[in-house]
């Protein structure tokens, strides 16, 4: 940091320039004449327009005006300070000045991309620079703190993208917590036979990630488990994590099994999650055969130990020796501490049976495509035989896309991925059983690397395309074709005609949405989200697994519908702006701190409460209260509650705020 | 005279029970025709087409239609007549599909299966020009003219007489039939494309 070679008291000298930023600011705000409006204000030395001062010639345009001139304060007019804050800060430190001599205008968001009138626009810009000018001969130099970041890792959500995160950030030697909701990692990758456009085994690709991240020495896993509190700030978060009952010590069981075939239940009698409904499970279970970790569950809620506390307990036998299960587990918080956290919590399936022209739920017929996915898998219920609900073999199937998709009444957006899954579920579909297979589609989104190829090859294997948005299913048959079957009302838009076509199943491409809790996560970890729900990125390019808050980072479906590459490509990213936060160390802090002049505190404590960040603790010796600048982000609540005056703020003191106020009113 | 000024209503809803099944796969099956799966619809074919304009079914639609098994349809549109065999959609489509081919093969099946327009002159110098050089090895112009007149409106022979006595004048109008010299080898080669179900294989 450069010594402060002009200090407030000197006389001061401004530098002001205005940034045309090519047509982007040029073409709406009268740059010349802002510059030459503020060179006639007091203190300006220096006013210029320029068209692009973020370039390297516009930086050094400054550097050699505050020697040449002798600056000491530097105002310039551009962009959002999110953006060339720093930039600028920089330049006015290389000019040999305090970074924080430095004021910026925001003129582009603020004015030129938000009005339309050349005249008023101008005007804006002329008040907003006027206020800066004012306000910029109260800055006083200040230092920027360094605060150490905590080197673990926590990501939330053991999907491909968790999984993938966790397994990047282990090779790399660093210490992550993967914590998962459910009873197994995997997600929904766990639950797909093949995976689009390459056709590999899902299950091949992925448990091979599941082992590596239960066994990965830097990784502990945490399945059956929620963060329920999450504390702190960037490099040093306090994070509380929940970990349910399971009523089986985890460590003791070795997944043998024996327990669930000596249950009393003698048959699966419950619905199983897993295999969404199509299956039973016993009230102690096991997920699905590649379950991660390989420990068994008890359901309290069908359990009649636990439930009732009556049972023969025919599975404690079953254990004996292990000793592994345990009807008196009770919950359990954990809490760590992270530097830096990755959210990976997926999405949940559109409800088709909020679409009730398509019938699902009342034709048995008609299934999802996530229960296609599990007839079509060896592992499955059926064992990899899709069949109808009487036990035959389909001869005809139709797929509806865009279920819940592209529609203002249910989900505006594109899904991205349900074409891709359609077109192989129809392949697998055909492979199969050999029926004709019709794809109901509105338009067909193959952008992917090798789906346009996959699209083309579904064509060739003779799948149906019908161009057209499905009207509704119905098994009221007007010909004798239709008797006994489910017919597809849909105008076939390429062929120009409205069409009937009787199928024997319907699958339809139900669409991805946020998950149900996604406002209560994005509290805890103080996200934001987009206006349908999914976890807001900071910047749609230039930031896409960022978050607003400083350390907290989002990876996969959570953030928006992808298909598994882009989940992947996205984990791998949010691991490595994590990485890039830690191998540095530190985060440098915006003095923007605020600061109490002890004399004139009177100790009455109001602040101590309202510190959102638990910044400000009280003295008891001195009776007065301290505020702790590593903590402290700078909000300004407490600034605005001492009911003495007595906090202050850098960068946001009284005489700063008030003379901007005064120069956005001064201007004619 | 009220039945004569009513609206004649009919069913343009398409049910399964109006497609022919198999018949897309058989025409996919003509040699030339085997891209036509991988139509993905995009119109190409249809925006170059300089006689799009008369056609009752676009070209696009034509194979939308042959795909979804709409036999009839296809068979009795007039697009299939009207194609000029100009190339155009042949040269552009972006999947290299052959739709002139396919154009033939459905003119072929429409003439096999006694669908096509009786009176459009199209279908006639068709099936006259093929006669001809079947039966004779090449066509002699003036006397197939005559008979796509004769076939498809013979009232125009009257209307162009001055037209018919000016070539006979200047003897341009060949009468004789002309024909090649060694007819028994193409009979032989026909004979062959014949027996292998038109297909070619001997």
């Amino acid at each position: 940091m450069s010594n402060p070679s002009h200090n407030g008291t000197d006389e001061v000298r401004i530098g002001f320039y205005i940034c045309h930023c090519g047509h982007n600011i040029g073409a709406v705000v009268d740059c010349p004449a802002v510059a030459e409006y503020t060179s006639k204000l007091p203190g300006v030395v220096v006013s210029r327009d320029y068209k692009y001062m973020c370039s390297d010639p516009g930086q050094e345009l400054i550097q050699q005006d505050i020697h040449d001139h002798k600056l000491n304060r530097i105002v310039v007019a551009s962009c959002s300070p999110l953006l060339h804050e720093h930039t600028f800060r920089t330049a006015t430190e290389r000019g040999g000045l305090n970074p924080f001599y430095f004021q910026m205008v925001n003129i582009r968001e603020h004015d030129s991309w938000v009005h339309t009138d050349l005249i008023e626009a101008t005007a804006k810009a002329r008040a907003l620079a006027h206020a800066a000018i004012r306000r910029v001969r109260f800055h006083k130099p200040l230092e920027t703190t360094r605060v150490p970041i905590h080197p673990d890792v926590l990501v939330v959500g053991g999907g491909i993208s968790g999984i993938h995160a966790a397994l990047t950030l282990g090779n790399a030697g660093k210490k992550v917590f993967l914590v998962e909701r459910e009873p197994s990692i995997g997600g929904h990758m766990a639950k797909f036979d093949k995976t689009f456009p390459t056709l590999d085994c899902a299950a091949c690709i992925l448990t091979p990630k599941m082992s590596a991240v239960r066994s990965h020495e830097n990784v502990t896993l945490w399945t059956y488990s929620e963060v329920v509190k999450v504390e702190g700030y960037v490099g040093n978060y306090k994070v509380t994590v929940q970990r349910k009952p399971r009523y089986v010590i985890e460590d003791l069981c070795v997944g043998c099994q024996e327990c669930i075939k000596s249950c009393v239940y003698k048959e699966p009698k419950f619905s199983d999650e897993f295999n969404v409904g199509l299956s039973k499970r016993k009230p102690i279970y096991i997920p699905f055969p590649q379950a991660v970790p390989q420990v068994v569950l008890i359901d309290p809620e069908r359990c009649l130990q636990v439930k009732t506390g009556k049972c023969k307990k025919t599975c404690l036998e079953a254990c004996a020796d292990r000793q592994a299960i345990d009807f008196n587990q009770k919950e359990e918080l954990i809490e760590v501490k992270v530097g830096t956290i990755i959210v990976a919590t997926g999405f949940k399936l559109f409800d088709a049976k909020r679409i009730p022209q398509y019938g699902y739920g009342l034709y048995p017929n008609v299934v999802t495509s996530l229960e296609l996915e599990r007839l079509v898998t060896s592992s499955g219920p059926t064992a990899g035989d899709i069949i109808l609900r009487d036990g035959s073999k389909p001869k005809t199937a139709g797929f509806i896309l865009c279920v819940g998709s592209r529609d203002l009444k249910t989900n505006r957006w594109c899904s991205r991925t349900c074409c891709m899954h359609s077109m192989k579920l129809a392949q697998l579909f055909k492979e199969h059983t050999d029926a004709d297979v019709t794809i109901f589609y509105m338009d067909i989104r193959a952008p992917g690397k090798g789906c346009e190829e996959f699209y083309d090859k579904s064509l060739r294997e003779g799948i149906r395309f019908i161009r057209g948005r499905v009207a509704e299913v119905t098994d009221w048959a007007l010909a004798p074709e239709e008797e006994g079957k489910l017919v597809i009302r849909v105008e076939d838009t390429l062929a120009g005609f409205v069409r009937r076509i009787p199928v024997d199943m319907i699958v339809l491409a139900v669409g991805m949405e946020p998950q149900v809790d996604a406002q209560e996560v994005r509290r805890l970890f103080n996200m934001s989200c987009g206006t349908e729900g999914w976890f807001l990125e900071k910047h749609p390019k230039l930031a896409p697994v960022s978050t607003f808050t400083d350390g907290v980072f989002i990876a996969g479906c959570c953030q928006g519908p992808k298909d598994i590459p882009d989940s992947i490509a996205q984990a791998g990213a949010a691991a490595a702006e994590a990485m890039a936060l830690i191998d540095r160390g530190y985060i440098e802090q915006e003095p923007n701190t605020a600061y109490i002049v002890e004399e004139e505190c009177s100790g009455c404590k109001s602040c101590v409460v309202l510190c959102p960040y638990t910044a400000i603790s009280f003295d008891d010796a001195k009776q007065k209260a301290i505020i702790n600048e590593a903590l402290c982000k700078g909000c300004g609540t407490c600034v605005a509650s001492c009911p003495s005056g007595s906090i202050k703020q850098h960068l946001f003191e009284d005489e700063q705020i008030f003379s901007e106020i005064e120069g956005v009113l001064a201007y004619d | 005279m009220v039945e004569a000024h009513m609206m004649k209503i009919k069913r343009t809803i398409k049910y399964d029970a109006d497609r022919v099944g198999g018949f897309g796969r058989e025409i996919m099956s003509v040699a030339g025709c085997d891209q036509l799966p991988s139509c993905i619809q995009c119109g190409t074919c249809s925006g170059t087409c300089p006689l799009t304009i008369y056609m009752d079914f676009s070209p696009r639609q034509v194979m939308a239609l042959v795909r979804a098994d709409f036999k009839n349809e296809v068979l009795r549109s007039n697009t299939i007549w009207l194609c000029a065999s100009c190339y155009s959609c042949t040269v552009e489509c972006p999947r290299q599909i052959r739709i002139t081919d396919i154009m033939y093969a459905l003119k072929q099946r429409a003439i096999k299966e006694q669908v096509y327009p009786k009176h459009m002159p199209i279908p006639i110098l068709a099936k006259e020009f093929a006669k001809m050089v079947l039966s004779k090895g090449r066509i002699t112009e003036t006397l197939l003219v005559m008979q796509l007149f004769l076939r498809a409106n013979w009232r125009a022979v009257l209307s162009s007489w001055r037209l018919g006595l000016g070539l006979i004048t200047t003897g341009r109008f060949v009468i004789k039939p002309e024909r090649i010299e060694r007819q028994a080898e193409l009979d032989a080669m026909l004979a062959t494309i014949t027996n292998g179900n038109g297909k070619g294989k001997a």
